[in-house]
């Protein structure tokens, strides 16, 4: 198992600011887990995310949002805490 | 392990930047390391002069300015923000870093936590 | 083998149940960590947060009781659920002892969760190896 430097739980609508603070603080060992109203930035996030882009299927699933382009991940909740365990640190925006 | 508390809230219109205050005065008190970022809106925390008696709230500039007597190593303040919101060296509060956030930054904290 | 060997959780929820999805993200995560064989050392209630602990809510019938739940997950896995007592007072969440102290008219903490200082974050992010923070998302 690859080892995550920092996972960014990021739950923010693409309009919150704290949305685009994130994605500029994440770094290309890190790891950006898109929940609740994060799935909704999954576009915008795939675009300038330099590390990986994960996205919880609940959530996305919940809002009718289809993993268009297949380019993400999904998660469910059991490797949502497996993440956990792997990152060095886990940050919740 | 040093731990950076992220205020990016505006004071008086809301709560959560006094509860992130308070996580970092009670790390201090246990004598854990710990710093302040204040990046985006919270950065008009840092503004001298506030008077909130006139809002009946507390004035948090005095709690600020205490924070290094408190064990609080760091008040950082983004330096881009505090341009956004017309705030020279001169406006803020003695005590105060300008720094970017950026991976850098966080890198330097092995935690990094928010009040809500 | 890292992957194998259990993890210690702090949860701290900062979102409130039916105005954030915070508590419901949190006990699905806390589930999740249980049946991985992790194990949860503590749930602190911080800000809004602490309405998860009211013992008042109270939801149509046909809607998840977030309180509730919480407090049969609590309950079951022994885990400490512990109410930020600054947050909690603030906003009207008391238990009997602070109800005395302050000559007020009601307490409404939800059993198991207790009001305790903020000293019970900083111990548990002191113990657990892990500390996840579910926020509200507004």
């Amino acid at each position: 198992m690859t080892e995550i430097k920092t996972l960014h739980i990021l739950n923010k609508s693409p309009e919150h600011p704290r949305f685009t603070r994130c994605l500029t603080v994440a770094g290309p060992e890190d790891t950006v887990l898109l929940i609740e109203n994060g799935v909704l930035g999954l576009v915008a996030a795939s675009a300038s995310a330099s590390g990986k882009l994960l996205a919880l299927d609940a959530d996305l699933a919940a809002r009718g949002v289809g993993n268009q382009s297949g380019t993400v991940e999904t998660v469910d909740y059991d490797a949502m805490v497996e993440l956990t365990t792997r990152a060095q640190q886990v940050i919740s925006w | 392990m040093s731990t950076l508390i992220v205020i990016d809230q505006p004071p008086y219109g809301g709560w959560a930047g006094r509860e992130a205050l308070d996580m970092a005065f009670s790390l201090a008190a246990f004598d854990q390391p710990v710093s302040l970022l204040f990046c985006g809106a919270g950065v008009n925390w840092l503004r001298k002069g506030q008077e909130p008696g006139t809002v009946r709230q507390k004035s948090v500039e005095k709690n600020l300015a205490a924070a290094p007597i408190f064990g609080v190593e760091a008040l950082l303040a983004d330096s881009d923000d505090c341009n956004r919101y017309g705030l020279e060296p001169g406006h803020l509060l003695d005590s105060v870093t300008l720094v970017r956030t950026d991976p850098q930054l966080f890198a330097g904290y092995s935690h990094t936590a928010f009040a809500g | 083998m890292q992957d194998s060997s259990p993890f210690s959780f702090t949860i701290v929820i900062t979102g409130a149940p039916y105005s954030s999805q915070a508590p419901q993200s949190a006990l699905n995560f806390a589930e999740a960590a249980i049946k991985a064989g992790h194990r949860v050392d503590r749930v602190f209630l911080y800000g809004d947060g602490v309405h998860l602990a009211s013992a008042l809510a109270s939801p149509p019938s046909d809607e998840p009781h977030w309180p509730r739940e919480w407090s049969a997950f609590l309950e079951k896995h022994c885990i400490a659920g512990v109410a930020c007592i600054a947050s909690a007072l603030r906003r009207g969440l008391v238990d009997e002892g602070e109800q005395k102290r302050y000559e007020l008219s009601a307490s409404n903490l939800l059993t198991p969760f207790i009001i305790a200082g903020l000293g019970e974050w900083v111990e548990g992010r002191m113990a657990s190896s892990r500390t996840v923070y579910f926020h509200g998302s507004d």
